[in-house]
């Protein structure tokens, strides 16, 4: 293992070359983060042994990456925002194959209006079509989470898609300092690539032909138990991880902890921002208010058993949500209200198309939520309390 | 049909008790095409009539290897398989199956995308001129005058010209056939299938249901589309552009048969008024008259 420093977008394309990736559909627009230059470029150096398929747009983008799996290799994308929604189509058709493939997705916000900064709505979209979907706080767990997503889907008991999300801009263009593990280590974790079947013309298979209700009901089953065995299978190989590549790693569980077994109120956050709340939970300790964290990595599978363990205890809830279910309410929000029915949880919305959310303004909000409970559903960081929008209702 | 393929179609790779409508031309099709190919071939089938011929799964009609896939993804799908194939080191070829709709229309990015990359696969479009599967409505190929239930008063356009559209991508072999004629069709396909990198062959596949004529007379219209000269038989192979034998009478305006004659057997041109006929000749006069300048090579795309 050496470190460098470096960015997500460079630490996860150094966890796709490092897992022997085969082919990889790309496509460039701006949502794209610059993984896939990265890629191209260590191609052209000769230090990546994959066929690059340039495609014309995102659709097409996981289409050949599905191609390619089906076919009998390890395949990869990367993708963001209108990208991954423009994607949105094959994305069901991947899961609904049982087809293992990895995509990376540098979250950012959805138009209209344009806006190219980091968001979690891209990703949160997603969660129903059936996919794994990991998030990372830092390049070091983007990196590792790719290189598990590969052995994770490509388990027999799990056989699903895997995508990892990383906070646009924060995370996938921020230099850091990363372990990189040798192409031995991985070797050693990661062995050959394993997929339900391959298409090939020594053992004609058709694959998504048309079913019977009853049978296409039944895979819709086998995709939801996949997702619930996979806590098993993500544990094992975290662990297995921890062990044997990154041993300063914590992957023996879906989700992460911070300050939580004595604390008596509990914030939930996913992604860059929850290293913010962990400063922000330190000062706070430091003031006598016992508030820990809880960090979602896993939104599917979703811990359902663990979150239960660490929270029902929990005087009450504080949940931040970079992304919105128009009409509802934040996405992490409504599933630990599902998760934890008995205990007072709220939810904060914020950090919305790039707004910037730091130590301090968690602070302001944990003190307030502890204290009074008074938190507003959208909070808006600096004095501004309310911003005044120039919506279509006030044009006469 | 007493044609000597007879024997060389029951060795084929369709095989019987398909769900395909009596009379129809995907089916005569898939058969002959599957033969041409041998089985070094994986089919991907985007969304339409051939998703729903192969039968009700896990079952399969189709005998060698099926990707089913969503409507606009067949090329882009096509080409992550070539690669993964020239990866694991297999000779083995990407075979699109699409629809006009498919091809015209919602696939029509990705399809051009493969070719201008001139990724080692081969598209087959099977043009029933309307979006069968569903009902028989407009698509981009569809001719100017027919009758669907979305243009019921005939269409207001000329059908888009794939084949040339095709061959202006520069790619190694494009050609057209109908199912009228089989064996110039099976000698396309095989020829498509050698080409190392990107081949297009568009096949006419008059439809009863949806150009309304007797299911008996599939063959016999895919024969007098050629005939009246409606549907070039052509074939673009490393830049040269070829009339083949069934359509070189077309060359000359005073040997083609009437298009009334095809267009009077078809439900779909019923009562279609005499301009609009004009109008259609006009644009099989106009694409003759370009055909025959490529082929002497006084212009070249």
């Amino acid at each position: 293992m050496m470190s460098k420093v470096i960015t997500g977008n460079e630490a996860v394309a150094l966890g796709v070359k490092l897992s022997r990736v085969k082919v990889t559909g790309i496509y460039p627009i701006t949502p794209q983060t610059y993984i896939i230059e990265e890629l191209s470029e260590m191609k052209a150096k000769g230090e990546l042994e994959a066929e690059i398929v340039r495609v014309e747009s995102e659709h097409s983008a996981m289409a050949a990456t599905f191609g390619a799996a089906v076919s009998g290799v390890r395949a990869y994308t990367a993708t963001a925002s209108q990208g991954l929604l423009y994607m949105h189509e094959m994305i069901w058709w991947v899961a609904g194959s049982r087809m293992p493939i990895v995509m990376t997705v540098g979250t950012r916000a959805v138009g209209a209006p344009w806006n190219i900064w980091n968001e979690h709505t891209d990703f949160m979209t997603e969660r129903d079509s059936g996919w794994l979907m990991a998030f990372a706080s830092t390049p070091q767990e983007a990196m590792d989470l790719t290189i598990q997503a590969f052995k994770i889907t490509e388990d027999e008991r799990v056989f699903l898609p895997m995508m990892v999300g990383m906070d646009g801009f924060i995370l996938s263009h921020t230099k850091t300092r990363v372990y990189v593990p040798s192409q031995e280590e991985v070797d050693e974790f990661l062995p050959l690539r394993k997929q339900p079947y391959v298409l090939d013309p020594e053992d004609p298979v058709s694959m998504g032909n048309l079913f019977q209700p009853i049978d296409y009901m039944k895979f819709r089953e086998s995709i939801h138990l996949a997702q619930i065995n996979s806590k098993r299978v993500i544990e094992e190989i975290g662990k297995e991880y921890e062990k044997k590549i990154n041993v300063l790693g914590n992957y023996s569980s879906l989700n992460e902890s911070y300050k939580l077994d004595d604390a008596d109120y509990a914030i939930v956050t996913m992604g860059a921002w929850s290293l913010d709340a962990m400063q922000a939970i330190d000062e706070l300790r430091n003031e006598g208010l016992k508030v820990g964290l809880y960090r979602i990595r896993y939104v599917r599978p979703w811990d359902e058993e663990d979150i239960r363990k660490k929270l029902s205890n929990k005087d009450k809830v504080l949940v931040f949500d970079r992304s919105i279910s128009f009409g509802r309410g934040g996405h992490l929000y409504l599933e630990l209200k599902s998760t934890l029915p008995d205990i007072p949880i709220k939810g904060v919305i914020s950090g919305l198309g790039g707004v910037s959310v730091g130590k301090d303004e968690m602070k302001f909000l944990i003190k307030k939520f502890a204290e009074s409970n008074q938190v507003n559903e959208w909070f808006y960081p600096s004095e501004v309390e309310k911003v005044e929008l120039r919506d279509p209702r006030h044009i006469k | 049909m007493s044609l000597g393929t007879r024997d060389i179609l029951n060795k084929g790779r369709l095989l019987s008790g398909t769900s395909a409508c009596p009379g129809c031309p995907e089916n005569i099709t898939m058969r002959l095409v599957s033969t041409a190919l041998g089985k070094d071939a994986v089919f991907i089938v985007v969304a339409g009539c051939s998703s729903i011929i192969q039968g009700i799964g896990p079952n399969s009609v189709y005998n060698y290897p099926v990707l089913n896939i969503a409507f606009a993804a067949g090329p882009s799908a096509a080409s992550g398989m070539a690669r993964a194939f020239k990866m694991r080191g297999k000779k083995v070829k990407p075979v699109v199956w699409a629809g006009d709709g498919g091809t015209a229309d919602i696939g029509f990015a990705s399809l051009s995308g493969a070719a201008e990359r001139n990724e080692n696969i081969l598209y087959i479009c099977v043009d029933n001129e309307a979006y069968m599967n569903t009902g028989g409505h407009r698509s981009g190929s569809t001719p100017l005058g027919a009758k669907t239930p979305t243009t019921p008063a005939g269409k207001k356009e000329n059908k888009k010209d794939l084949p040339l559209i095709m061959i202006a991508h520069h790619v190694p072999y494009v050609a057209t056939a109908s199912v009228g004629y089989p064996h110039d069709l099976m000698n396309k396909i095989a020829k498509a299938k050698d080409k190392d990198g990107f081949s297009y062959v568009q096949v006419l596949c008059p439809d009863p249901y949806g150009w309304l004529f007797d299911p008996s007379k599939t063959a016999e219209l895919g024969k007098l589309a050629v005939q009246t000269c409606y549907w070039p038989l052509i074939e673009y192979n490393e830049g040269k552009l070829e009339i083949s034998p069934e359509s070189l009478h077309c060359l000359d305006i005073r040997t083609r048969k009437p298009v009334k004659e095809f267009l009077k057997m078809q439900g779909r041109y019923r009562n279609v008024p005499d301009e609009t006929v004009k109008e259609l000749e006009d644009y099989i006069d106009k694409m003759w008259i370009r055909f025959k300048e490529l082929y002497e090579g006084k212009i070249s795309i």
